[in-house]
């Protein structure tokens, strides 16, 4: 899910960058905000940064001893994605491997759906292999498929969720492209 | 780990962080990023920085995932859906998703059925109705 959240943060501003005035001080804290916010991509509790859209609130800059920078408190809005468990969700398949396959959804396209969670999906070997069941659906690279998550998880190191996904309920499983 | 372990949209257990806040629908997403990409891309002397592979490929997944483009049908879309007693995160869903039938709208949010909700059977067709009828005019 897409969420609109409120965010302080303190931005720095290098001492040789403060030869600027006014207009040139905020275009230099709107931009290094957008660098920092861009470069941090995500938090456990909030998901994937996507983009700032509406700055708040510059406050007081404080100089920092030693370095001479200065650091300005910022308030400002933006647009997360995170992933919950239970949600139901289309994604967009990557990958087929023989146990399962991995999907993109959103920024991540760590979301794997397991044999095991398909279980009427035979895997169909070959040069393009693929998941099929009795009725012939077919669950191919590209396919869009509509999932219900069982499970997300933070991984701090790479700074990206992962999820394991499963078609078992109804109305899941993969849609037909003009749907959509 | 317990508040973890309860997560569970289907019942909207989301935490009460995620429950008020603001959740945006993928069509809602795919405006506001495309205009930012614009505005970055004018203002910004180094436009790479600025645009991340996270933003990058959410403006490819909602760009897809829109049921309506065009601002009006985007407007439109929530309005009738805030006319009925629905958390934002189940409007969102509901948005994003467009069940066609009542089953498949309980399915995909079955929180919409849960006791005590204002919302019987009848108003869910009309809410689905009205939904499908802004895709059909857009």
């Amino acid at each position: 899910m897409f969420l609109k959240s409120q965010l302080s943060w303190n931005v720095i501003i290098p001492a040789e960058n403060l030869d600027v005035e006014g207009l040139m001080l905020q275009k230099a804290i709107v931009i290094r905000l957008l660098d920092d916010f861009a470069s941090k991509k995500a938090s456990k509790s909030l998901g994937y940064f996507m983009a700032v859209t509406t700055l708040e609130r510059i406050g007081e800059g404080k100089v920092r001893e030693h370095t001479g920078d200065v650091l300005f408190p910022v308030e400002f809005s933006c647009i997360t994605f995170k992933i919950f468990r239970g949600e139901i969700l289309d994604g967009v398949v990557e990958k087929i491997l023989k146990h399962g396959v991995f999907l993109r959804c959103g920024p991540t396209d760590k979301v794997y759906l397991s044999h095991q969670k398909m279980a009427d999906y035979k895997y169909v070997p070959g040069e393009n292999p693929i998941f099929m069941n009795e009725k012939m659906s077919r669950i191919e690279k590209d396919t869009v498929v509509r999932f219900i998550v069982v499970g997300a998880r933070y991984v701090e190191a790479e700074k990206e969720f992962q999820a394991v996904v499963s078609l078992e309920g109804d109305y899941l499983g993969p849609i037909s492209q003009n749907a959509v | 780990m317990s508040g973890e372990e309860e997560e569970n949209a289907a019942e909207l257990k989301i935490g009460d962080e995620f429950l008020k806040a603001k959740c945006l629908m993928n069509c809602e997403v795919a405006l506001i990023l495309e205009h930012k990409y614009e505005q970055i891309q004018q203002m910004s002397d180094d436009p790479t920085n600025q645009i991340s592979q996270v933003f990058e490929k959410s403006l490819q997944y909602v760009k897809r995932f829109s049921r309506y483009k065009n601002p009006d049908a985007v407007r439109q879309a929530r309005e009738i859906l805030s006319r009925y007693p629905l958390a934002e995160f189940e409007l969102c869903v509901l948005g994003n998703l467009c069940p066609e039938t009542v089953e498949e709208g309980i399915a995909m949010v079955p929180s919409i059925k849960n006791r005590g909700r204002a919302l019987d059977e009848e108003a869910i067709e009309k809410m689905l109705t009205d939904l499908s009828l802004i895709k059909k005019f857009e």
